[in-house]
């Protein structure tokens, strides 16, 4: 069943995916229309697949590189349709429709058989620590990606080249406002999910830090995301804060998806 | 003699084929049409008429049963409704008809016919035509089919190609521009520096975004204060105008004069002020108003004329691009239209075929049968069976005819078909 809505999943996400690729090309407005309603049933079918797995496993399924991963994207693509929702950028949805379906194949790759919970994560911190930190990641994904956006555009203005894709891009002031709005969001989430992350260290381990690869550099994130939110409540916007947002996800990007292959307790198997 | 097959025809002069010192002299304004379309209707040989009449066309649509009858009455029409001597515009009219005068009128309300190809309000224009003659009952039934094919026409170019997706003047693009930069201009403030044509026209597409607060300078401080208050600006004297920089999201620059009006150091104190919101800079003078190094600071953006009309010119040549695409619609909708209107005349004569056919056929069946004893149910059944199929065999080639004749050929070999196969099968004779 995990597996049959799984595969449902990756044929929605192509079929989003060339939605929206559409949606950007031609003058036809029905695709803009049918493509959100795609990525809709791809994240059914996908919160299906998880909630499926959740269930035979018996605890919120995030604790291998497989379940990490394909909660991330469930996450960040129902995220992106929300923004999708409240502001109509198309645009967004075909950046996140083909990383969906990019990172639904990386999934199958990444495909292990559910296995029983070791003993120091079965705590119900789990679901309050996992479910905070990955809703962080998915809202700084969202401001990532319009920081990318905001650069190419602000490239393409000044150069002024202003033909092609760009004008379904949406305009500068909106793609800075939803910068700093997600940040606005991310940043508690983030610091909320590395308390959690620390109260149930103390639980499982004895100690509030362990000093390992993915807590230090979720600590590093967590200063670069302050400096930005400091610095932009003085003025700092447009390209700056834009290149500077890239910046922050790279480092934690690397912290979610490199802290899986290091060495330590979030490593390989998590726990 | 024999009497001239009906037909669709357009009588008119537009921008291509007239100067425009002719076509205002023959411009219908609205208490005139009303006047005029029921005196086209009244000529012999005219069953349905309406004017489009705009500033760059006057076009007379109508459907004859007599077109070389009706074609003379519509220019002597014009005249005479005009008080002009025919000799003053009949070298500029052209005559369309059938098929070409479909196409026409499909071409010009999806705007490939205008002057500004794919702008929007010529369609507009001819569905006020069409109101003014429907109300006035100078439309029949293939007028109004018409007007309506061509309004969906004109919806499946726009909504199928991009051929309005890019303005086309230097203004219009400016504004555009700025909406790539800001959310919406409803809050924010624009300053216009100078007060010549393309400023003016800078504020009309500003004011029709609804911009939020439109400063105006100028060193004729009158001449400011006279602009202002045709458009529900503020003036802002010449030379506190720096001091007031940060307030403005966008500066237009239409000023004279040598130096440059706005420099670096000048935006940047402005930015500083209004903590790096963006700018939008758009210098439309000759000499350029803003120094073009403005552009390398963060968060400012600035296009001069020559950027402007370079733009302008690439969506000229992309609507040029589209403009293929849309005559590929229109000639797909004309070949539709003129199947419908072929077969509206030889319908009735199908029906009446099958109806004759299907007397004789019955008649036939009866006499047989009344001669056979005893027939059974099933004999009867056969012979019923055995004479619909060889009637519809039989009919099938000569409604193929009629609609192959109507469907590929004009419309005399249509009327000519029609007349073969009613006389060729009696149908309209009184009696078998």
């Amino acid at each position: 069943m995990e597996i049959v809505l799984l595969t449902s999943t990756l044929v929605f996400y192509l079929l989003s995916t060339v939605g929206f690729l559409l949606a950007l090309v031609s003058p036809q407005q029905l695709f803009g229309r049918i493509a959100p309603g795609l990525l809709l049933v791809a994240c059914a079918t996908h919160g299906g697949a998880i909630m499926v797995r959740s269930l035979s496993v018996g605890y919120i399924a995030v604790t291998n590189p497989y379940e990490a991963v394909s909660f991330f994207t469930w996450i960040t693509s129902g995220l992106f349709l929300l923004v999708q929702w409240r502001s109509s950028l198309t645009v967004l949805g075909a950046v996140v429709s083909p990383i969906g379906f990019v990172l639904t194949l990386g999934v199958f790759v990444l495909y292990t058989q559910a296995r029983a919970l070791p003993p120091a994560l079965q705590s119900s911190w789990l679901p309050v620590h996992v479910t905070l930190a990955f809703l962080g990641n998915a809202v700084f994904c969202v401001a990532f990606f319009a920081s990318l956006i905001y650069v190419f555009q602000e490239k393409r203005l000044k150069g002024k080249k202003i033909g092609g894709v760009l004008r379904h891009l949406p305009s500068l002031e909106t793609l800075d406002k939803l910068n700093y709005r997600s940040l606005s969001w991310g940043f508690p989430l983030l610091t909320l999910g590395i308390v959690s992350g620390a109260v149930w260290a103390r639980h499982a381990w004895g100690h509030f830090w362990i000093w390992e690869p993915r807590p230090i550099l979720s600590l590093v994130s967590w200063v670069l995301y302050a400096f930005l939110l400091h610095y932009r409540s003085f003025g700092w916007r447009g390209r700056r804060a834009a290149t500077l947002t890239i910046v922050c996800f790279a480092v934690l990007l690397v912290s979610f998806l490199g802290a899986q292959l290091l060495p330590g307790r979030h490593g390989g198997e998590f726990g | 003699m024999a009497k001239p097959d009906p037909s669709l025809m357009v009588v008119g002069l537009n921008h291509h084929t007239t100067p425009v010192e002719v076509r205002e002299k023959l411009a219908f304004s609205d208490g005139m049409l009303h006047h005029a379309l029921p005196r086209l209707v009244e000529a012999p040989g005219i069953q349905e008429g309406a004017i489009i009449s705009t500033c760059n066309r006057v076009e007379v649509v109508t459907w004859t049963h007599d077109p070389p009858q009706a074609s003379r009455h519509i220019k002597t029409f014009l005249a005479q409704e005009q008080g002009l001597p025919l000799r003053l515009f009949e070298a500029h009219l052209y005559t369309h008809t059938d098929r070409e005068a479909v196409r026409h009128v499909f071409r010009v309300a999806s705007s490939l016919d205008s002057l500004v190809v794919g702008e929007p309000q010529i369609l507009g224009q001819i569905k006020d035509a069409y109101s003014a003659s429907a109300s006035l009952g100078t439309l029949g039934t293939v007028l109004h089919r018409w007007f309506h094919k061509a309004f969906s026409v004109a919806k499946r170019v726009r909504s199928e190609t991009a051929i309005a997706a890019k303005p086309v003047s230097v203004s219009s693009v400016a504004v555009e521009l700025a909406c790539r930069i800001f959310d919406q201009l409803t809050d924010k403030t624009a300053m216009v520096i100078g007060v010549g044509e393309m400023s003016q026209q800078a504020i009309r597409q500003l004011r029709a975004r609804a911009i939020g607060t439109l400063l105006i300078t100028n060193r004729t401080f009158q001449r400011a204060v006279e602009l202002a208050s045709t458009c529900a600006g503020t003036v802002v004297p010449f030379e506190q105008f720096p001091r007031q920089l940060h307030l403005a999201d966008v500066v237009i620059g239409s000023a004279g004069g040598s130096a440059y009006h706005l420099t670096p150091e000048r935006v940047h104190e402005a930015l500083q002020e209004r903590k790096r919101r963006p700018m939008f800079l758009i210098d439309l003078g000759v000499p350029r108003n803003f120094d073009p190094r403005l552009n390398d600071l963060e968060n400012v953006f600035v296009y001069d004329i020559d950027d402007l009309e370079q733009i302008v010119a690439d969506h000229k040549g992309e609507r040029e691009l589209e403009a293929r695409k849309a005559e590929a619609i229109v000639s797909q909708e004309v070949e539709a239209f003129w199947q419908w209107y072929a077969s509206r005349d030889i319908s009735p004569t199908i029906v009446a075929l099958r109806q004759k056919a299907e007397a004789v056929r019955q008649r036939e069946v009866e006499k047989t049968l009344a001669g056979l004893k005893d027939c059974s149910p099933e004999t009867r059944r056969a012979i019923e069976g055995l004479s619909a199929s060889l009637m519809n065999k039989l009919l099938h080639p000569p409604i193929g005819y009629l609609k192959h004749r109507t469907r590929n050929g004009n419309a005399e070999d249509g009327a000519t078909s029609v007349t073969a196969v009613r006389q060729m099968f009696g149908l309209d004779d009184d009696q078998d």
